[in-house]
């Protein structure tokens, strides 16, 4: 069985999700880690057309891309491109009988699903699906040419946000801290970044406090935000709306901080705090920094 | 400018989602429908726009079930100018590039400027049915926008081409599309408003005229992605909770549980 697995790189190499779904493709068959180069900001359309001629010659039965902002985009045009089947945010992935199973999550998170989809299919694999084994060797990556002509939009600019961490993206981040009302003020914020990294962990938040502007969009975790599912899930001051609650349910271990003993999102956590949050965090950063010296 | 809105009628997101007795769908009877958050945020925005210019028609298209119609009357409310419903036998059960298709046709019969949708559904999640009806259409598409805007004052009614701010990691790109685009959003700026006691009424006296998808004459046959299982996520709870005592202890016993018991620092 052939199969591809789109890389996407950053400023430091690789991007960890890529050489997940490289490694995966390797156990799953014949792979081949592709790049599209020669664009210096991703756009669907110059990318879209030459993978798809690609394509169509080497005839892969699959294509995984990382469940991305970029692989997401990519992925679904390019099926429609191609007349494939497409399956998004794949949590586990097995073929047989020339089928794909997927595990995903729908409703917004709130119900599991096992699907199938007939191959060729592409499917875009939610970063942290396969764990990266130490030592695995980095793929040897294909280049594809970009086709400029095919483009149809023009960028302008990038715009910073005001707030942006910066740091880690908080899809792929193996640890998150997440904040909510009960910090009381964006100008609290310093204190979750400073735990944040120590931690080396991505900033979220609750709707709350994106709706309200402490901080940008792109942090917000639950549905119409980011589901994340990393190894450690910090909420710190998070009540736990059903909606939040949907967005990061899946994370290994959650720790809930809250004044609040009747607070939802003491349902799902695996660790409680009930207390005041600015007594417990500039402590509990202090903890953590002398048991990461320690380590 | 002629604005499309393309929205799905999925479940109410603060209701909890039952997996019915099949184990392979949702218990119907339990839900209460409303217009899928993105694309509410969606119609948010060509509302805005039409705010800023009137001179903006928003039409707003649902595909699927008859009860679709309630979403539509939603949509009309809020202030949309017209309403198309996409119904009939085998409209609930088409997938996803096929909707896409059967889409396109409304949009060309609408002979719309530019169209929107949510960055996904929140029944499905997949994010395909937008990129896909762009493909359809020949059009690029800009996905997860939060913000469009004229890209040069034209004449009033007439379509110059749109900057589009897209959400990416650590801020936005600004595209600028010169001829018609799909855009799928993540979110408007402001929350999608409520519908006004005046809205409502005028929503109930419009014709919301029913096409069949049969009629629109498009290839029905699409991969599909079929459901083998439905089951809710793992249940959690059962967790330690620590109270009551002096928060420096406390701080350190939690470091001490993560390291030790749960082995995440």
């Amino acid at each position: 069985m052939k199969v591809w697995a789109i890389v996407e790189r950053s400023a430091s190499g690789p991007r960890r999700v890529s050489l997940e779904i490289a490694a995966k493709a390797k156990e799953l068959g014949d792979a081949t880690a592709i790049e599209v180069t020669g664009l210096e900001r991703y756009s669907s359309l110059p990318a879209v057309g030459p993978l798809a001629t690609k394509a169509k010659a080497d005839a892969p039965d699959l294509i995984l891309v990382g469940a991305t902002p970029t692989g997401r985009d990519l992925g679904a045009r390019l099926a429609a491109r191609l007349g494939w089947a497409y399956a998004s945010e794949a949590t586990d992935l097995a073929v047989e009988d020339g089928a794909a199973t997927i595990t995903r999550t729908m409703y917004a998170g709130k119900v599991r699903a096992t699907v199938r989809a007939t191959l060729p299919a592409v499917v875009s694999v939610r970063p942290g699906a396969f764990t990266l084994k130490s030592g695995a060797a980095e793929p040897v990556v294909e280049s594809v040419t970009a086709d400029a002509s095919a483009e149809k939009l023009a960028f302008q600019r990038f715009e910073p946000s005001a707030a942006a961490s910066g740091r880690i993206p908080l899809a792929e981040a193996r640890v998150v801290v997440s904040g909510g009302r009960g910090l009381r003020g964006p100008e609290n914020w310093k204190q979750v970044e400073e735990l944040a990294g120590i931690l080396g962990a991505a900033l979220g938040a609750s709707r709350a406090v994106t709706d309200a502007g402490w901080r940008p969009n792109e942090e917000q975790v639950g549905q119409t935000g980011r589901t994340v599912t990393p190894d450690l899930y910090i909420a710190l001051g998070i009540s736990g709306a059903i909606q939040h609650l949907a967005g990061m349910t899946s994370s290994k271990v959650i720790v809930a901080v809250n004044k609040d003993p009747e607070a939802d999102i003491f349902k799902v956590a695996d660790y409680g705090v009930v207390g005041d949050l600015f007594e417990f965090l500039p402590a509990f950063t202090e903890e953590v920094k002398k048991a990461k010296a320690g380590a | 400018m002629k604005i499309l809105v393309c929205v799905k009628q999925t479940p109410d997101s603060t209701v909890r989602v039952k997996v019915a007795a099949d184990g392979r769908s949702v218990d119907a009877s339990q839900i209460t429908w409303a217009i899928s958050p993105y694309d509410e945020y969606a119609v948010e925005l060509a509302l805005e726009r039409k705010d800023a210019d009137p001179s903006t028609t928003v039409a707003v298209v649902t595909l699927g079930a008859a009860r679709g119609r309630d979403a539509l009357r939603q949509a009309l409310a809020m202030g949309c100018d017209e309403a198309i419903l996409v119904s009939g036998q085998g409209a609930e059960t088409l997938q996803g590039s096929a909707v896409a298709r059967a889409l396109a046709k409304v949009v060309e019969e609408a002979k719309a400027d530019l169209v929107l949708c949510g960055r996904q559904a929140s029944d499905d999640d997949q994010g395909l049915v937008g990129l896909a009806l762009a493909e359809a259409l020949g059009w690029p598409h800009v996905s997860t926008i939060t913000k469009f805007a004229p890209a040069d004052a034209g004449p009033a009614g007439s379509f110059n081409g749109i900057d589009v701010w897209k959400e990416v990691e650590g801020g936005h790109e600004v595209w600028r599309a010169s001829g018609p685009a799909v855009l799928t959003v993540q979110k408007s700026e402001k929350d999608p408003r409520y519908p006004s006691l005046p809205g409502i009424m005028k929503a109930k006296k419009k014709e919301i005229p029913e096409k069949d998808v049969a009629a629109l004459g498009i290839d029905a046959r699409a991969p599909s992605l079929e459901i083998v299982k439905m089951e809710p996520p793992p249940a959690r709870g059962g967790g330690k909770i620590l109270k009551d005592g002096d928060m420096k202890q406390t701080a350190a016993e939690l470091v001490r549980l993560l390291r030790e018991e749960a082995k995440v620092l």
